[in-house]
């Protein structure tokens, strides 16, 4: 009976109220504003590119905004969905996925560019010739899916040289772009501009690619909120986007620093060739840079629409007064 | 009311039958009642009516026939080359010992990785078209039949062995005329559950690269937030695996006729 009584009282103490956690050293929370807890789905696996989120995370930009930023690597349509639903304040996402998911009744709105260009392109060996959109015809190209940023950037890229997607032989191949390419089993691949190239080019692959950006102003990866938070909460969604900004200005001026902190973030980062690795980051910078950080562009967001009506993805022409707005930025 | 008549509402009732229909009746009723009153958006729970409209949709235009089919083709292709090699092997395990003890790590192992995880490895090194799809199937079919197989071999009775073997039966009449009748019923069993994950086999394949079949109709959906989509797609893999389950149990009566 004591030995019960005894465990009894040990369960009792494992049970109860846990000291609370020390606060960090780094900069903290104004003192008049409550924490909040944001969970933010970014749409891919830890990755060298959300180096601006890893640097705002470590450089306490959330946490002096009174936020508390915690990152998800579920899919992109996932984290959209549930910023619809006003289950999440806020994801990152692609701009057609916000005209994609207005067009269903999400209310979603972009709040900041991250991407100033459209980051899809078309890569492929030197060999192939394909330096130019209508070099595309008659070729077969791989591609993660019929579905998403890199189907839509293909057909803008197909739509500029006047081609349909009947004038070229495509292959659905999940995110193996590289292996495809290096088998020879593809002559081309729809590729982030960022990325694939530069893996290809570090395994002795030469390529020429092909940007969407070179021929058609798109909206890339940004942030979104709800209409619900953006009427409710306007302050929180400003303090998001600017603390969010801020780290995209401080990885942009020093992006050796951004580099360290990733491997903080990215598991196996410190582990694969810094060479390589910091050449996407570069090639992602140059895809951040603008004369006004943040500014979502009216022209691209209606390219965006075009090309989403041509391809049947929206029946109609949609409020793209709703869609985005730059009234967060500083 | 006539005798016979009332013996059949009698047997409907008493038998439990209507229960068949309440039990499909309900969760329709409460699906619909959650979309109307349970305030989520129809883009995260579309009602059972905007599924049926969808559904009447991609019926119209032909796409979900022209997808049904190409996931069809995958799956009879993989529950064909998955049950005929788990058969194949599954008799020999039976029938070796040294040869169970050999390859037994390797038959694990094959249901022990993640088929989700592996697909994309079979998309590269064969290819993004239907023999990778057939293979993913293959794969998930492969285990339980082998499993069973092993098993209905096994329990073929010894005397009945011995009783073949003083009648100097042939190998070859051995199997035919005892271990095939003797462990079919439980192959058959075996080859009911390979039938039904066949489907989701070829699904996992179809959602790692593919641009025809179910899968790829669900990926299209999820990426339009057509959710209602998304629905039809997997009600029919539901449809699909019932169907192929009701094949089976249909051959099982067939060729087990001679057990009544």
């Amino acid at each position: 009976m004591k030995r019960f009584a005894l465990l009894f009282c040990l369960l009792l103490v494992a049970c109860g109220p846990q000291p609370a956690a020390p606060t960090p050293s780094r900069a903290t929370a104004s003192t008049t504003q409550a924490v909040v807890n944001i969970r933010l789905p970014v749409g891919y696996i830890p990755n060298i590119q959300f180096a601006p989120l890893y640097v705002a995370m470590e450089k306490g930009y959330y946490r002096q905004a009174g936020l508390e930023v915690t990152l998800d690597y579920s899919q992109e349509t996932d984290g959209v969905a549930l910023v619809g639903a006003n289950n999440l304040q806020f994801s990152v996402a692609s701009g057609e996925q916000v005209l994609l998911a207005r067009a269903q009744g999400l209310p979603v709105s972009y709040v900041l560019a991250w991407y100033q260009q459209f980051p899809v392109g078309v890569v492929a060996g030197t060999q192939q010739g394909i330096r130019t959109p209508a070099d595309l015809k008659g070729k077969q190209i791989g591609i993660p899916g019929l579905y998403g940023a890199s189907y839509i950037g293909f057909r803008a890229l197909l739509d500029a040289a006047g081609l349909k997607e009947s004038d070229v032989i495509l292959d659905s191949i999940g995110y193996n772009q590289v292996e495809a390419l290096l088998a020879g089993r593809e002559q081309a691949a729809v590729i982030y501009t960022t990325n694939e190239p530069i893996q290809l080019q570090a395994r002795g692959f030469a390529v020429d690619v092909v940007r969407v950006s070179d021929v058609l102003q798109l909206v890339g990866n940004g942030l979104i909120t709800n209409e619900t938070t953006q009427k409710e909460k306007p302050e929180l969604v400003r303090r998001m986007v600017q603390a969010t900004l801020q780290g995209i200005q401080t990885a942009l001026a020093n992006p050796a620093e951004a580099y360290e902190i990733s491997k903080k973030y990215v598991e196996g980062l410190a582990a694969d060739d810094p060479v390589v690795q910091k050449q996407i980051l570069a090639a992602s910078m140059d895809l951040w840079k603008a004369p006004k950080p943040g500014y979502s562009d009216p022209k691209a967001w209606e390219n965006m629409q075009g090309i989403l009506i041509k391809m049947q993805l929206l029946k109609g022409p949609l409020d793209l007064s709703q869609a985005y707005s730059n009234a967060f930025l500083p | 009311m006539t005798p016979s008549k009332k013996s059949r509402w009698q047997v409907f009732f008493k038998g439990g039958r209507w229960l068949a229909g309440i039990s499909l009746l309900l969760p329709l009723l409460i699906w619909q009642g959650v979309a109307l009153w349970g305030g989520q958006p129809a883009f995260l729970l579309p009602s059972p009516w905007q599924v049926v409209l969808r559904f009447g949709d991609v019926l119209a235009n032909g796409s979900l026939l022209y997808h049904t089919g190409f996931t069809l083709l995958e799956v009879l292709l993989g529950l064909a080359l998955g049950s005929g090699l788990a058969t194949v092997t599954g008799y020999a395990l039976a029938r070796s010992p040294l040869l169970e003890r050999l390859l037994s790590p390797y038959l694990v192992a094959s249901q022990a990785v993640p088929v989700v995880a592996i697909a994309p490895l079979l998309v590269i090194w064969f290819g993004p078209g239907l023999f990778s799809k057939v293979l993913v199937c293959a794969l998930i079919v492969f285990f339980p039949v082998l499993v069973n197989t092993v098993v209905g071999v096994r329990a073929v009775p010894q005397n009945l062995r011995d009783l073949m073997h003083t009648l100097r039966a042939s190998p070859f009449q051995v199997l035919r005329q005892l271990e095939i009748p003797a462990a079919l019923p439980v192959l058959l069993g075996g080859l009911r559950i390979g039938a039904t994950l066949s489907v989701i086999g070829a699904v996992v394949g179809e959602f790692v690269g593919a641009d025809r079949g179910l899968g790829f109709l669900v990926n299209v959906g999820r990426g339009r937030y057509d959710t209602a989509l998304v629905f039809v797609a997997i009600l029919t893999l539901v449809a699909l695996a019932l169907l192929l389950y009701g094949g089976v149990v249909l051959v099982e009566k067939r060729l087990l006729r001679w057990e009544k």
